[in-house]
């Protein structure tokens, strides 16, 4: 069965139709790319999908239930995280405290025990904390825990934006263009990194790139927009060729 | 059991300290005891304050007005039901806490409701308007002793309680802080559309943190009114909104230890400065004018010298001293001219101070003395330390 599903999902922003009748099916364990040119409607659909925007239309489902409309939280609880493209990092936390904070959801103790700081609290910190530590080892920042996290440099920065967004333990893994101003270096650890995501820490992922090589080598499936409608989706092959897609590129290389 | 032997430990310090402070200010007079109570009570205001504006960061402005609410509640009660009450009266003090706190806690809860939920500074016209609200209703009810204010029973002057609620207050900020559930009040200041996005309720998180502080400064305003034995509407004035303010912002917006600092400091000054005799005005000025040109070449260094905090460091020792030699001088100078020569009353400049004070602050430190930061020796001597380790990695 599908893990996500958007049917006909439709916003607009005054006269502007960002995304129009958009709609795709993604099943557990994908990889799959969500391309198109600048201000094609691909973050618009990031916050349709996760409770920033409301449809103005259209249905979104995730594992089985309507989510359309649900308030952002709420939706993070159900099981979608994501990065931003403008990263989002909480600047002044440390980055242990960045990726604790998202962990933060799957608390049990009461806010109770927090002010009176009790051995249950102290220890369900200690716990989160550990599991932030892991998933740091994970994105290669554990040696940097400590730093502040606007201190980091670029492409750290975007790797602690997918350690936050894993350790509120997802299904569904949005990535808002993770390689974004990074050297070929650092774009070939994280094409591992997505990888190793998907397939040690079951989780599905979506991912926005711009950079087609990263793309066609990650995703195994490509949806792409042009002016918020669909212009093609299949696989990386199929996407490649397809004339509407060269054209909206118009002519870069794809 | 470890953890209950320092807890109880900790607890019993607590109370020991309070009961030291009121054992030590028996012996001094009422004017010290005041001081000491009013200290106290900043402290917790302030304290609360920095739970809503600074770690949350969410702009109430209107801190006075739980305060006040808190006081009324408590003489109110005292006023109703105290005559029937058989218990000892430290009982009923601790009590009126509870309920001072509770009725401003429910204040807090239906004025930030609906304006926690907007985005932008809807809180702060509307904490504004609260302080309003509530000064004209007190002073058109009777039950309320309308503008001559309310005489409380019983009338009990345990400074201890009002040192104990101090010190509460900071302990459960500071254990909210020191664990994860204070991380997404402070998620919310940086980032409410990312906090969100990590499954951070962002209303009820703003909603809680704007329930406790009010709540506190109701709890301090019921200490204050038992401990005053008399309240009018006058105590409560949109200054003391803007004194508290102050504190928070000098000590560094989300810094306890900052706003705990800063609140005696603030206290502190202008309250020696009621003693203050006369200024003359030929001095007033000499200052004003040194320190508007401090301040500038202070901004000038944070701004174009780019060197090692010890050179700032001497830079800014310079700008001291040669500030203190204008000052002198620039007076003696103006003392020739005739203008300059009469005084202005001391204590009439207290709120000049204020004001001074967050002008220069914003224009040289704009996040506050403590920054985000927890007082702590290490911090403070942390420019003095050889060389600080380059974060591995980090690009320049
Ligand atoms: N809140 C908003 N209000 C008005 N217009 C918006 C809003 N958000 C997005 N848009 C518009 O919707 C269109 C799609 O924007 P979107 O950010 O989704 O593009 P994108 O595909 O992510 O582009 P890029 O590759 O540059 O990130 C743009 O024309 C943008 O200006
Ligand atoms: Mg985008």
């Amino acid at each position: 069965m599908n893990l996500l599903k958007l049917d006909k999902a439709t916003i607009k922003f005054g006269g502007l139709i960002a995304v129009n009748e958009v709609s795709f099916e993604i099943n557990k364990g994908d990889l799959f790319g969500l391309i198109g040119p600048n201000g094609a409607g691909k973050t618009t659909c990031f916050n349709l999908i996760t409770g920033v925007y409301k449809p103005t239309s259209g249905q979104i489902s995730f594992d089985g239930r309507d989510i359309t409309g649900t308030p952002a939280n709420k939706i993070a609880n159900l099981g979608i995280a994501r990065t931003f493209q403008n990263i989002r990092l909480f600047k002044s936390m440390s980055v242990l405290e960045n990726v604790v904070t998202a962990g933060y959801l799957r608390h049990k103790t009461s806010m109770a025990s927090a002010f009176f700081y009790l051995p249950s609290a102290i220890k369900e910190n200690e716990q989160l904390k550990e599991e932030a530590m892991k998933l740091l080892e994970v994105v290669d920042l554990a040696h940097v825990a400590d730093v502040r996290s606007c201190d980091l440099a670029y492409g750290m920065q975007r790797r602690l934006e997918i350690a936050r967004a894993m350790a509120t333990q997802p299904q569904l893994l949005l990535l808002d263009e993770p390689a974004a101003g990074m050297n070929p270096q650092e774009k070939e650890e994280l094409n591992a990194m997505v990888k190793k995501i998907r397939d040690h820490h079951n989780m599905t992922v979506l991912l926005i790139e711009h950079d087609m090589r990263f793309v066609m080598s990650l995703c195994e499936k490509i949806f792409v927009l042009d002016h918020g409608e669909e212009i093609c989706f299949g696989p990386p092959e199929k996407v490649r060729n397809d004339p509407k897609v060269i054209a909206a590129y118009l002519g870069e290389a794809v | 059991m470890k953890f209950l032997a320092t807890r109880v430990l900790s607890i019993l310090a607590a109370i020991g300290f309070s009961f030291l402070v009121q054992k030590l200010a028996e012996g001094q007079d009422s004017f010290t005891q005041q001081l000491l109570v009013l200290a106290s009570l900043y402290v917790t205001l302030s304290v609360s304050l920095n739970l809503i504006n600074g770690i949350t960061g969410q702009f109430s402005i209107g801190h006075a007005a739980f305060y006040q609410v808190g006081a009324y509640a408590a003489a109110y009660c005292g006023t109703a039901f105290y005559p029937n009450w058989h218990g000892s009266p430290v009982v009923w003090l601790l009590l009126m806490l509870v309920v001072g706190g509770i009725v401003a806690a429910i204040a807090g809860f239906i004025v930030g409701l609906p304006s926690l939920r907007l985005k932008g500074d809807y809180l702060a016209v509307v904490t504004m308007g609260f302080g309003e609200i509530v000064r004209i209703v007190v002073q058109n009810q009777k039950v309320l002793g309308e503008s001559g204010g309310l005489s409380v029973h019983p009338h009990l002057q345990q400074i201890w309680v009002v040192v104990l609620l101090a010190i509460l207050c900071i302990a459960l900020c500071r254990n909210l802080q020191i664990t994860a559930h204070g991380l997404p009040f402070l998620a919310v200041r940086e980032d409410e559309v990312a906090s969100a996005a990590m499954g951070v309720n962002v209303t009820k998180t703003k909603v809680i943190a704007f329930v406790l502080g009010s709540g506190f400064a109701g709890a301090a305003g019921a200490a204050y009114a038992l401990q005053l034995g008399a309240i009018n509407p006058d105590l409560f004035r949109m200054d003391q909104s803007f004194i508290i303010l102050t504190m928070v912002v000098l000590g560094g917006t989300g810094s306890v230890t900052g706003s705990v600092l800063a609140a005696l400091l603030l206290f502190y000054i202008p309250e020696k400065m009621r003693d203050l005799s006369d200024v003359r005005l030929s001095v007033l000025v000499s200052i004003l004018i040194s320190v508007g040109f401090a301040v500038a070449a202070v901004r000038y260094v944070i701004n174009n010298v780019h060197k090692p905090i010890k050179v700032r460091a001497a830079y800014y020792a310079g700008i001291t001293a040669v500030t203190a030699v204008v000052i002198t001088i620039l007076g003696k100078i103006l003392q020739l001219v005739p203008a300059f020569q009469t005084s202005v009353e001391g204590g009439k400049l207290r709120l000049v101070v204020f004001a001074g004070v967050l002008i220069v602050l914003m224009l040289i430190r704009p996040e506050g003395i403590f920054a985000h930061h927890e007082f702590s020796w290490d911090w403070l001597l942390s420019p003095l330390k050889k060389k600080r380790t380059k974060l591995p990695g980090v690009s320049a």
